[in-house]
């Protein structure tokens, strides 16, 4: 799977589970967590089998970045728009997390089709909820009307206390994000990696890609936002976003793409690793396996268990023990 | 032009080894029933032999110190910018963490080289000379060959990663 996937599969398979099984309705209770510590709670009961409890858990905001009531700006709209009657805004939400929907199953569409598109649509709250202010923004490119923060630096959250950065204008909206890894090698392998985004934009056939430049500090185009903010060690990547990728059914993708754009990264950076683990393990064997061949008993040891014949005690294996002593 | 410099310092290498590496046993001078690998020690100039140094260039060397019971071979390897940096230390520090299962890896390499081996007359009872000598050729080949493999394969999947995302925007 190379690219991340909106819909959390987790949640789908609760969901399409739960309607499949509603006359077996069993009690159900479970919490767990995703990348960038987004935290979800299902709840359900055998009273009310059609009746599911949702609870979704932000990243918490840092300060710069702009929310009511927990949620981002634009959320509760977007629940309304995406969810309809099926779910139910909570509020308060429950304890410990910033939203919960209370879905009924029994308003969901009858045809197989559209039902399994609307509870993907569930399983994508995530993309819903945290992607809300930026859908607002770039609706506004697609349909080219005039942002009230034109021209100005926005904060939005992707990942605890981290955010990134918009510059909405009427033609074009430019999404920085300043890259921060914890460990060393994970930096230098981000940084190698960011760098091809730039160049991968030159070849022929990505034309129509948003253009990409990274720069190790922060571009010029941040130069309203505080200071703390703009800390980064794999530098800044910048897009700049315009109405050709927002129209339609782009949106969406756009809008999942650009929020999941640093753990994408992530992600990459650790699969790396884990390959060249893989890769090393299978080195050192093989050079174990050279050395040994450097042994002469290795030969007649191999034969030795290919002809199961007994092998011969010597004085010299009773030396080899003595050895492990001195 | 570059493989041929290569093969010329791997068989300078493979001639220098072939004459240092004439181990026998001998027991410590200095301290009684103790039998150590004298190259680490250096206590008694009359058990070593001139150390050697074989340099590709100014990036790339090796040190051959030869003494009567035990030879240390170190290497430096060519590490051209950040990225192979980092994939040569973690991959020689991945090798000297199993220092044992190799058993002629030194644990930690010598002071201003990359990796070590340590060869003793045990060593050489055990295995055969040429073999050994085989072996430690062909781990120089190797290392270069994996370094250069592993940073291939962050590009590969660099470009591809990149491509996938800027994909979905078309």
């Amino acid at each position: 799977m190379i690219l991340l996937q909106s819909p959390s599969k987790y949640l789908l398979q609760i969901l399409t589970t739960r309607l499949e099984n509603l006359d077996k309705g069993v009690e159900l209770d479970s919490y767990w967590i995703e990348f960038n510590d987004v935290r979800y709670h299902v709840q359900a009961s055998m009273k009310n089998p059609n009746l599911l409890f949702l609870s979704v858990s932000l990243p918490p905001p840092p300060p710069e970045t702009v929310s009511f009531g927990g949620l981002p700006p634009g959320a509760i709209e977007a629940i309304k728009a995406a969810y309809g009657v099926v779910a139910q805004i909570l509020d308060p939400p429950r304890d410990g997390f910033s939203l919960t929907l209370k879905l009924n199953l029994s308003k969901l569409p009858p045809d197989e089709e559209h039902k399994h598109g609307v509870l993907t649509k569930i399983a994508s709250v995530r993309e819903v909820v945290l992607g809300a202010p930026l859908r607002v923004f770039l609706k506004q490119l697609a349909s080219r009307t005039v942002a009230s923060d034109i021209d100005k630096v926005v904060a939005l959250v992707h990942r605890p206390m981290e955010s990134f950065f918009l510059i909405p204008q009427v033609e074009k909206v430019t999404v920085v994000f300043p890259m921060r890894f914890k460990d060393s090698i994970d930096i230098l392998l981000a940084t190698s990696f960011l760098k091809e985004f730039v160049d991968a934009r030159r070849t022929a056939g990505l034309n129509n890609a948003p253009p990409c430049s990274w720069s190790p500090s922060p571009p010029p185009e941040l130069k309203g936002a505080p200071p703390e903010a703009l800390s980064s060690n794999a530098g800044f990547v910048s897009f700049v976003i315009f109405p050709r990728h927002v129209e339609g059914r782009k949106l969406d993708r756009t809008v999942w793409s650009l929020s999941t754009f640093h753990a994408y990264v992530s992600y990459h950076v650790k699969c790396s690793e884990g390959f060249m683990h893989t890769r090393m393990r299978r080195r050192v064997e093989s050079l174990i396996q050279a050395l040994d061949g450097a042994k002469p008993d290795y030969e007649k040891a191999v034969k030795a268990t290919q002809n199961r014949s007994f092998k011969r005690l010597s004085l010299k294996d009773g030396r080899s023990s003595l050895k492990s002593f001195s | 032009m570059a493989a041929n410099m290569l093969r010329l310092y791997l068989t300078c290498i493979r001639n220098t080894l072939e004459a240092a590496m004439c181990l026998q046993n001998f027991p410590c001078q200095e301290v009684e029933r103790h039998n150590k690998p004298e190259v680490e020690l250096k206590t008694s100039p009359e058990l070593l032999l001139n150390s050697v140094v074989i340099c590709r260039n100014e990036a790339e060397k090796c040190l051959i110190e030869t003494s009567i019971n035990s030879l240390r071979i170190s290497l430096k390897v060519k590490q051209a910018d950040e990225l192979e940096n980092i994939l040569t230390k973690k991959f020689l520090r991945f090798l000297s963490m199993r220092a044992e299962a190799f058993q002629v890896l030194r644990r930690k390499p010598v002071q201003g080289y990359d990796i070590s081996f340590l060869i003793t007359n045990y060593h050489c009872e055990e295995m055969q000379k040429q073999r050994l000598i085989d072996f430690i050729v062909q781990f120089m080949e190797d290392i270069d060959k994996e370094i250069s493999e592993l940073k291939l394969s962050v590009n590969t999947r660099g470009r591809l990663v990149a491509t996938e995302f800027l994909k979905q925007f078309i």
